[in-house]
């Protein structure tokens, strides 16, 4: 592959991840969002690969197989399943769609600030991008903040997990193919744990949002 | 040049104040605005003398005042803003001839008139800290006598001015306090002496120094959150009064601003700049949501002042920024760009202020929803307040679009430099500009179409009829202006250019092509307003033309189309508050209207509903609530607290003393 | 950009495109309805129909509602003047049309604005509460769209370091790398949603309503009929080509002619109508799927489209 093109196809698998954040602020249909998590599974598998065979790195291209595997596969189905009626919608955000567009316009325009240093010290094309996946970050975490549906914060965790192994891959070039499992895995049991939670809630209380644990606290 | 006409300008300004306040009323007006004129083409020479290179003019009067003498001299850059005011001045002085509104003939008012343009024309020109102390308290004071002119008639010009002289007072005092710490600290109070240490001074009194002055400065030009007066102030003060408060008086705070923190402090860090450029995002957001929201015309053109000094502050912070950095050229860019938009804001901002008056006065109201179908009774006021509100909407071929689109190229040129808080306040400051433009133009489409176009609201508006000449003129003048400055820039350029390098670092080659087709050196693009505006006229014409051919027989005039009702009555027109209801539903989270929903039952059943009575209005804007009333009321307390302390008993206040000598015992020891 | 270009050639251009956008966007309607027309089963009238319409227009006679003002006849006038203004800079069948170097993208965005701002303003000038609602939403969609604009436009003019067209389009060409690097895949996102908002289009402004309380365009212009009609009509669609074409350039400039010369100038004439014609099809398609959204709901998009810009800048900066 030309240095040209792979930087630029590089980028633009960055680019979808960051985009498929942003999308997951913009919506509000849970059918949506999970679409939108999948492909943001399959844009980091695509990292993932790209990174692998620029450096020759074949655990780094086992490690997209899983990644792909997992987070487009395995944790959207999943989800789907926990959400249940996947026609619903987050009708009464914390922050309000527009608000939370231009909030995620600030963060990024503040990732990309805060991380210039650590883009100085990763001097590979690949270390760049870095604050693309801080900024994915910093999103990943406003959904958790903003949005009261439990599958939203379902989300925004896996928003979160998806920018940590973003910039590992952007750093490192490639974490090892066991940790990487592991953390998966991690992610996949906590999915779990969360999904039997809210089923759970949902059976007891019917068809709640989290604030409405609040009450739960005396 | 001589200094004879300097000290012309101030002298006829006195003579005209005596006169204003001695003759008769039968040649009163005369003596006054004969005077005033005249003050103010003083000063317009001068000033253009300068402008056009012939080097500063310098007066010193020994002897008037005590301690020192009293010392001008006028530089470009106070020459700009010299001969803005000279401008404005003699427009609204002719207008005021013209126009009946409150109390202008009274004494006071005639007495402060000429004090107000005087002081207003001398200020830039001031070159030592007393001097300049002295003729901006007499400015603030003067302006203050006008604004309360009417006040016998209506209680609102007395809170108005109440809030007012607070605000001002209180810049003034911050202003004081800034200059005095600079002189203190440079061992001598000539601007001079100042600009020679300011930037070798400690960094706490720069920092100190520039943040007092910009607060000063920055309550005078409307920059919120310093902006509350502005709103109250302008629309109440009369017609011409309020053009001058709005086109000339508050282009003195960015004045200052520039002089201080560019000129006497020569430049300073970069978080000095990022606060100016904060503060004027902030302002201009605000003030253009407010004045989309306002239905008072005179309200609307304040709010919209506030606006545009935001957007004027927006690009001098990029020049402080861009000067800090090291990027000289693209900091002298978009000071041109901020000093053209101070240039432009006066004259459509004079022209929209002197039209609104005219309206009032034609249309009996200043509610735009008692306005409409003006433009066919006022033709020509009607015509001037369209293009002065095309041009501040930034719309080609007229003025506004020229410095907007300067600023954006700097804003452009300034992003791929490198630094990482250029790179984060460029796009914001973009996104800024493009905001408060879609606003402007939803505003001024609102105070044209709704107070302009449609069907009259009120019986005055049925009634409206043209203004006399001496009103319309001055007004068409500034209108024109508006079109001969967007179209030609290339008058104007040369001589902003030479008022902005007196404060930016030297050094700098020619950053703009400043012919008739403007753009900046080293990049390919240029705008050409010429080309543009012949190209619209030419289109224009071809339609017409091709529409001219096809047309058969007259224009026929029709009954609009109501839904199959007979007859459409103005009660069925979108009002001002309707035309703004979504925008204001879009920022509500911002603009937090106050709105009453009263529904009463009939009292056979809660079924069945009697009445529903809707309020929302939005008198007073979210800084007011939040911080001013609660900050009055915490004051008010300590008030409270204060008299309680002091019943009159003389031992109390000797115990009073003992607790402060013990105090300063403990202390000292 | 290689050779010079001679002043009449240029001059033969700008000529070329302003009478290929103002036959065309008619044609480009037509287009977009018989493609609608087709995917929902119907036949739908001709590709031709809206120039028999314009004609028909044409012929009637011209009224004025009574209570209106010069601006009423005046606005159509501008607003075809301000879409064939850009016609005529801006890059569509070559890099360099004359007045190439005073064509700038800023500036293309506010003649636009001024063409909207003449219509709002005529649909005040009619008195009635259709014209006023009209304009009303017209420009709160058009304020909220303006930062999304303005910011994909910085956006784009980073890489060329101006903002001027020719020079972002030849730019371009010479980078061919950039074309598809995500900022200007952001900046393709943005332009796309302000361009359907700024021309009515699904899912902001449904073009076929015949509901005054849902029309948002249509309200601001239905007191006009006969030449009047057909001259909105006009400047509208030449508007929506105008911005068509400007958005196939500015992302995927192939084609273009870059040297004067007959065979190049006929290449990029076809390129340019052909990406238009896909565009327009590709438009016809989308609406074929698409709701209109609730009023309230467009500042979502738009805001949406806002942080496509803004993430557009930081990519451009990040990846330079």
């Amino acid at each position: 592959m030309r240095a040209g093109s792979y930087d630029s196809v590089l980028a633009l698998a960055v680019g979808a991840v960051l985009v498929c954040a942003v999308a997951a602020l913009w919506l509000s249909s849970v059918r949506g969002v999970v679409r939108v998590l999948a492909a943001q599974g399959l844009a980091l598998g695509l990292v993932a690969l790209l990174l692998g065979l620029h450096v020759h790195d074949t655990a780094l291209v086992a490690t997209a197989g899983v990644v792909v595997g997992l987070k487009a596969v395995v944790i959207p189905t999943l989800l789907r399943r926990v959400a249940g009626e996947t026609h619903s919608r987050e009708t009464r955000p914390l922050v309000n769609v527009p608000a939370s567009l231009v909030a995620a316009a600030a963060l990024s325009l503040l990732a990309f600030s805060t991380t210039r240093d650590v883009v100085r010290l990763v001097p590979t094309g690949a270390g760049k991008l870095v604050p693309v996946g801080f900024a994915t970050l910093l999103l990943g975490f406003f959904v958790l903040v903003a949005r009261r549906k439990p599958v939203f914060q379902m989300v925004g965790l896996l928003l979160v997990d998806n920018a940590v192994a973003l910039i590992a891959f952007l750093i490192t070039a490639g974490v090892p193919f066991l940790i990487e499992l592991g953390v998966s895995l991690d992610v996949l049991l906590g999915v779990v744990v969360l999904m039997v939670l809210a089923s759970r809630l949902r059976a007891d209380y019917g068809e709640v949002d989290l604030d409405a644990l609040q009450e739960l606290r005396d | 040049m001589s200094p004879d006409l300097l000290a012309a300008t101030g002298l006829l300004g006195l003579a005209g104040s005596a006169g204003g306040a001695v003759v008769g009323l039968r040649f009163r007006i005369p003596v006054v605005a004969g005077t005033t004129v005249a003050a103010c083409a003083c000063g317009l020479v001068t000033a253009g003398g300068v402008l056009s290179g012939g080097g500063p003019v310098t007066l010193e009067v020994g002897g008037i005042m005590p301690l020192s003498g009293f010392s001008l001299s006028l530089d470009p850059l106070g020459a700009l803003f010299t001969a803005v005011t000279a401008v404005i001045g003699i427009c609204a002085v002719i207008f005021s001839l013209g126009y009946h509104g409150p109390g202008l003939a009274g004494r006071p008012a005639s007495t402060a008139l000429p004090l107000f343009v005087t002081s207003m024309l001398l200020v830039p020109a001031a070159s030592s800290v007393t001097t300049f102390l002295v003729l901006w308290e007499l400015m603030a004071l003067s302006s203050l006598i006008l604004v309360l002119s009417d006040q016998r008639r209506r209680a609102e010009v007395q809170r108005a001015g109440e809030w007012y002289a607070a605000m001002t007072q209180a810049g003034a005092a911050a202003i004081l306090l800034a200059l005095v710490l600079l002189a203190g600290h440079a061992g001598g109070q000539s601007f001079a002496a100042l600009a020679g240490h300011g930037p070798g001074m400690a960094s706490w009194v720069r920092n100190g120094a520039f943040l007092l002055a910009l607060v000063g400065f920055g309550s005078k030009a409307g920059m919120v959150p310093l902006h509350v007066w502005l709103p109250r102030a302008h629309p109440e003060a009369p017609g011409p009064v309020s053009a001058l408060m709005s086109a000339a008086m508050v282009n003195l705070g960015i004045y200052g601003i520039i002089r201080v923190g560019d000129g006497l402090l020569g430049g300073g860090p970069e978080w000095w700049w990022l606060t100016v450029m904060g503060l004027g995002a902030i302002s201009a957001l605000f003030g253009a949501l407010h004045s989309t929201t306002s239905t008072d015309l005179k309200r609307l053109l304040a709010y919209s002042t506030t606006d545009n000094m935001g957007l004027v502050l927006l690009g001098v912070g990029a020049s402080g920024i861009f000067a800090d950095t090291g990027h000289r050229a693209l900091a002298l860019i978009a000071l041109v760009a901020a000093l053209l938009h101070v240039v432009f804001h006066a004259v459509f901002k004079g022209s929209l202020f002197l039209a609104a008056a005219s309206l009032e006065q034609g249309g009996g109201s200043r509610r735009l929803d008692d306005l409409g179908g003006l433009l066919r009774r006022m033709p020509v006021t009607g015509t001037v307040f369209l293009v002065g509100s095309l041009a501040i909407s930034a719309l080609p071929p007229l003025c506004g679009f020229v410095s907007e689109w300067l600023l954006l190229q700097a804003m452009l040129h300034g992003l791929p430099t490198g630094d990482v808080a250029v790179a984060v306040a460029m796009p914001l400051g973009v996104a800024v500009l493009a905001l408060t433009g879609g606003l402007t133009a939803a505003t001024f489409v609102k105070a044209v179409g709704i107070g302009l176009l449609g069907q009259p609201r009120s019986r005055g508006a049925v009634d409206a009829s043209e203004v006399p000449a001496a009103m319309w003129a001055p007004s068409g003048v500034l209108a024109l202006g508006c079109l001969a400055l967007g179209v030609a820039p290339v008058t104007l350029v040369p001589a902003v250019l030479r008022a902005a390098r007196v404060v930016t670092p030297a050094g700098v080659g020619d950053p703009l092509r400043h012919g008739w087709r403007l753009g900046l050196a080293g990049s390919r693009g240029v705008l050409d307003p010429v080309l543009l505006g012949l190209g619209l006229v030419a289109a224009v014409a071809v339609a017409a033309g091709a529409r001219r051919l096809v047309q058969r027989g007259p224009v026929r005039r029709t009954a609009a189309w109501g839904c199959g009702r007979e007859a459409q009555t103005s009660r069925m027109e979108y009002t001002a508050t309707s035309f703004a209801e979504p925008l204001v539903r879009v920022f509500d989270d911002v603009v937090r209207p106050n709105r009453h929903l009263d529904v009463s039952h009939t009292s056979e059943s809660r079924y069945y509903v009697e009445s529903i009575e809707y309020h929302s209005s939005l008198d007073d804007d979210a800084f007011e609530r939040r911080g001013y009333l609660p900050a009055l009321a915490a004051l008010r307390r300590w008030g409270d607290l204060a008299r309680r302390a002091q019943n009159g008993s003389v031992h109390r206040y000797l115990a009073f003393g003992l607790v402060a000598l013990l105090v300063v015992l403990v202390v000292v020891g | 950009m290689s050779g010079p270009w001679p002043a009449a050639t240029q001059l033969a251009v700008s000529t070329l495109q302003v009478g290929g956008v103002l036959v065309g966007g008619p044609l480009l309607l037509g287009l977009t309805r018989k493609v609608k027309a087709r995917l929902e089963g119907r036949t739908g009238p001709p590709v031709r129909q809206p120039w028999r319409d314009l004609r028909k227009l044409a012929g009637r006679e011209r009224t004025r509602p009574e209570q209106a003002s010069w601006i009423f006849p005046l606005a159509p006038l501008v607003l075809v003047a301000t879409a064939l203004v850009v016609a005529a800079g801006a890059p569509l069948v070559a890099v360099n049309p004359a007045f190439g170097t005073s064509a700038d993208l800023f500036a293309v965005v506010y003649l636009l604005l001024l063409g909207s701002v003449a219509l709002a303003l005529a649909g005040l000038d009619t008195g009635t509460a259709f014209g006023g609602m009209g304009a009303s939403r017209a420009l709160t969609i058009g304020a909220v769209a303006e930062p999304a604009l303005l910011v994909a436009v910085l956006a784009l003019s980073i890489p060329a370091r101006s903002s001027n067209l020719p020079a972002i389009v030849s730019s371009s060409l010479a980078h061919p790398i950039w074309l598809a690097s995500p900022q200007r895949l952001l900046a393709l996102g943005a332009f796309l949603i302000v361009v359907l908002a700024e021309n009515g289009r699904l899912p902001v402004d449904n073009p076929g309503t015949h509901l005054e309380l849902t029309m948002i365009h249509e309200a601001m212009v239905l007191e006009y009929a006969g030449p009047d009609l057909a001259l909105v009509t006009l400047g509208e669609s030449a508007r929506l080509v105008v911005l068509l074409g400007l958005l196939a350039n500015l992302f995927a400039p192939w084609g273009i002619a870059t040297r004067p010369g007959a065979a190049t100038l006929a290449v990029g004439a076809v390129t340019v109508v052909a990406k238009v014609g896909a565009l327009g099809v590709g438009l016809a398609v989308f609406e074929v799927f698409m709701a209109k959204l609730r009023l309230f709901r467009v500042p979502e998009l738009l805001s949406g489209a806002f942080v496509l810009a803004v993430l557009a800048v930081v990519v451009a900066l990040v990846v330079p």
